[in-house]
């Protein structure tokens, strides 16, 4: 390098560190809020939506009494999944409503094939505890209907007064703040966005119903053989019972079956041959026909800034250098993984994959 | 073919004098790019007011019926989650002209697209100009017909790694038209075609992307009268393992590729990471390419690069090593073979009747490759370079190439065979093998 290329060089090296400096942000002071959700002032009807769908969520008869207390109606039963989706740490209280006479079609390895006119109902609460409240504090219900032309996805938002939800086919945003994980946005997805989710070979479709997530319950006695023995499932396989999902919060169980419950919930809705992000070729589900598939070793196709300039997506023995990771640590649009559904880290779960792919041996 | 392959690191194998030569131009190189990086960045800064009624449009988009026209009023319209369409029939979506009809995701708070097509038939979009999404500014998917007609899609500011992926970005669809449009900023690829069949890119202008236009893992492809500027790379035509389908039967012709010579500015991970600044159009692991009749100017490193997925993975293995990566770096590069359907050759290649012109300066020196083409040919740089790794079937028992495996080059300039899979010992300048037969 000759002189003049040094000061060149100097002089550059000194107007970089000036730039920097003067572009430092002062340091934020984090405002701490009380745990609660902003007030987000009434909802109202709207009349326009009808053609969608009953404009009010008590119209659908599915509760008796104080619609809040969601006691369910005759032929509306509730439900849980083993692994449940990761939803900002709120609480999921599900439904299945059947028509009269009706039953499911039991599947082994997907969705049980409810029969049409049912509707899965899945309301989104934070409890009295999470919010420092008096009680429980309604966000949203979904339904998914099935009608005579396939499924379709409904949002209904809850008043302020908690006496009623509103169809609202635009969704919304809340602001909560929870101990732990600050003030954020609570996103309820408009309708279009369900189906980003919902989608199998392009058909909208449940996610949480399969047999993996369903068998288990109270007692030794699973959801499954309760419903069978109800009426409500034709085809359940007497005798050899599906293999179950593990609750992958229990570390009871095997950390690997823990971890794939996980991805297989959380993932595998898109990133699966049959989901919306197949054109990534990454298979999350318990299915996953190699370790590739699974991300193992496996570069990143369409990630963009996704790829927090990682090479792949798990490497074994180094969640550090694992993609899966950076996206599902990430709160960014673009980053982030799942890329709807969430606003927050979900610290249980990603410290579990962590672990998991501590764990996994290289080659 | 081991990992990491003898020429990859040569400063071992070179001789002294070339050595202290190289590490001048690398020192006089590294100034220049330090120079370029200070004073060239593009940007673009356009006014927007944003007093568009965006919730208007928004509401349009979730309502529309088949067989329906959206038109999107004139004005700047700014979102804060994605705008979708999905399993709809004969829908078009039309802005009063672009940077009249301006919709805009800076800053958007959820989703990762500007619009979303999904599972929908028949869709024209077109007439807009659309800007700073979080991800990809237009993402088609699962779709049959798909039109993008006269869109403007960047990304506003200095062009970097922050800027979104792909600027129009339609994949696993059945026919795609992809015309009289603009892209620019996107730090991946400006037009993006993934998995796709029957495809159309014509008329259209992409530049200050990584990749200007890019095809993957796409069939039945014509590519043709586009004009690819100041992007990394002008045009890449790529096939990578693990995906739902492979591509081929693509042809390049009549299109106006230069000075690709822009910094790759990619995050680190993403395929088109690895495209040397400087290149017109790189052709990795496809079987069935006619490039012809293009013009193909002033670029640093290569003219036309024909590469096998080898080199990406050595070259990959090799920036692994660098950074000290944990993991057992050749094994780990290696899963990809568990895609037992993946061909990682490039083949049936025909390159003929371009006009190319100069190589300009140096390579790009922070790419192993601008290295070695600086080494092996300090003089007279070659326009068309194959990596010469060949598949275990490239030649036939008899001893002719495999027609699958053949690249046929007929162009007065030149070009060379690098022989990375046999460590260059039999480099060769304009080897017969490659020139065409008639």
């Amino acid at each position: 390098m000759n002189s003049a290329a040094k000061i060149k060089a100097v002089v550059l090296i000194a107007a970089a560190v000036y730039w920097a400096a003067c572009t430092e942000q002062a340091p934020e002071t984090a405002e701490v809020r009380a745990p609660g959700i902003a007030d987000w002032g009434a909802v109202t009807e709207t009349a326009a939506y009808a053609r969608y769908g009953l404009t009010k969520l008590s119209d659908y008869g599915f509760f008796e009494g104080d619609l809040r207390d969601l006691h369910p109606a005759e032929r509306v039963f509730p439900y849980t999944v083993a692994s449940p989706l990761f939803s900002d740490y709120a609480e999921k209280a599900r439904f299945v409503f059947m028509p009269e006479g009706s039953s499911a079609e039991y599947h082994d390895r997907d969705v049980m094939e409810f029969p049409e006119g049912s509707v899965l109902i899945k309301n989104f609460s934070y409890t009295a505890g999470q919010i420092g409240a008096d009680r429980d504090v309604l966000l949203e219900t979904r339904l998914l209907i099935h009608g005579p032309e396939g499924w379709k996805a409904l949002p209904y938002v809850w008043d302020t007064d908690q006496k009623e939800a509103y169809l609202d086919i635009a969704g919304g945003a809340r602001e909560v703040t929870l101990p732990g994980q600050g003030t954020f946005r609570y996103s309820i997805p408009n309708m279009q966005q369900c189906k980003t989710c919902h989608d199998k070979n392009g058909k909208m479709s449940p996610i949480g119903p399969s047999a993996r997530q369903l068998h288990h319950g109270t007692e030794g006695l699973s959801q499954l053989e309760v419903w069978h023995r109800k009426g409500l499932l034709s085809g359940y396989p007497e005798g050899s019972p599906p293999t179950s999902a593990v609750a992958y919060s229990d570390t009871r169980h095997p950390l690997d079956l823990r971890a794939r419950a996980y991805l297989d919930a959380n993932c595998a809705y898109c990133h699966r041959p049959e989901g919306s992000a197949k054109n990534s070729g990454l298979d999350l589900s318990v299915f996953a026909a190699s370790e590739f598939a699974l991300g193992i070793g496996k570069g990143p196709v369409a990630a963009g800034r996704g790829s927090g300039g990682l090479r792949h997506d798990i490497v074994p023995g180094n969640p550090d250098a694992s993609i899966a990771v950076y996206r599902m640590e990430s709160t960014e649009p673009a980053v982030m993984m799942p890329e709807l559904g969430r606003s927050t880290v979900h610290d249980e779960g990603t410290a579990l994959i962590r672990e998991w792919i501590a764990g996994l041996k290289e080659g | 073919m081991l990992f990491p392959p003898k020429w990859l690191i040569f400063p071992q194998t070179s001789v002294h004098s070339t050595m202290n030569k190289l590490r001048y131009l690398i020192a006089v190189s590294s100034v220049a790019l330090l120079l370029a990086a200070c004073d060239d960045t593009p940007e673009y800064r356009p006014a927007r007011n944003f007093d568009g009624d965006a919730k208007a449009v928004a509401g349009m988009f979730l309502t529309a019926e088949d067989s329906t026209e959206i038109t999107l009023p004139e004005g700047h319209f700014l979102f804060d989650r994605s705008l979708i369409l999905e399993g709809r029939k004969h829908v078009t979506v039309r802005g009063a002209g672009t940077k009249r009809t301006v919709i805009s995701f800076k800053g958007q708070a959820e989703g990762a697209e500007g619009i979303l097509v999904k599972n929908c038939k028949h869709i024209t979009l077109e007439g807009f100009s659309i800007e700073d999404a979080a991800g990809d500014n237009i993402k088609v998917t699962d779709t049959e017909k798909i039109t993008f007609r006269n869109i403007e899609s960047g990304w506003t500011g200095p062009v970097g790694p922050e800027n979104g992926a792909y600027g129009l970005y339609p994949v696993l669809c059945k026919g795609v038209l992809i015309e009289g449009c603009t892209v620019y900023g996107a730090s991946d690829a400006g037009i993006y075609v993934g998995q796709s069949d029957s495809v159309v890119v014509r008329q259209n202008k992409a530049f200050h992307n990584v990749a200007g236009i890019e095809s993957e893992n796409s069939t039945r492809v014509r590519i043709h009268n586009n004009e690819a500027y100041e992007n990394t790379g002008g045009l890449l035509i790529f096939d990578l393992p693990g995906l739902t389908m492979s591509g081929g039967d693509v042809e390049v012709w009549d299109n106006n590729i230069v000075n690709n010579n822009l910094d790759n500015f990619a995050p680190a991970g993403n395929i088109v990471g690895m495209v040397p600044a400087g290149t017109g159009i790189m052709i990795l692991a496809t079987r069935g390419v006619r490039i012809h009749h293009n013009n193909i100017d002033d670029h640093k490193t290569i003219g036309t690069a024909i590469v096998s997925y080898e080199l990406v993975e050595a070259l990959s293995a090799e920036s692994e090593a660098a950074e000290a990566t944990v993991g057992s770096t050749a094994e780990i590069n290696a899963s990809y073979r568990s895609d037992t359907a993946y061909n990682a050759y490039p083949g049936r290649i025909v390159i003929e009747d371009n006009h190319y012109r100069k190589i300009r300066g140096l390579p790009d020196m922070n790419h192993d490759i601008g290295k070695l083409l600086v080494m092996k040919f300090p003089l007279n740089r070659p326009q068309i370079v194959w990596d010469g790794i060949r598949h275990p079937d490239y030649y036939l028992p008899d001893g002719s190439v495999n027609p699958d495996y053949r690249i046929c080059i007929r162009e007065k300039l030149l070009f060379v065979d690098l022989d990375l899979g046999n460590d260059m010992e039999n480099l060769t300048k304009r080897p017969d093998e490659l020139r065409c037969k008639n």
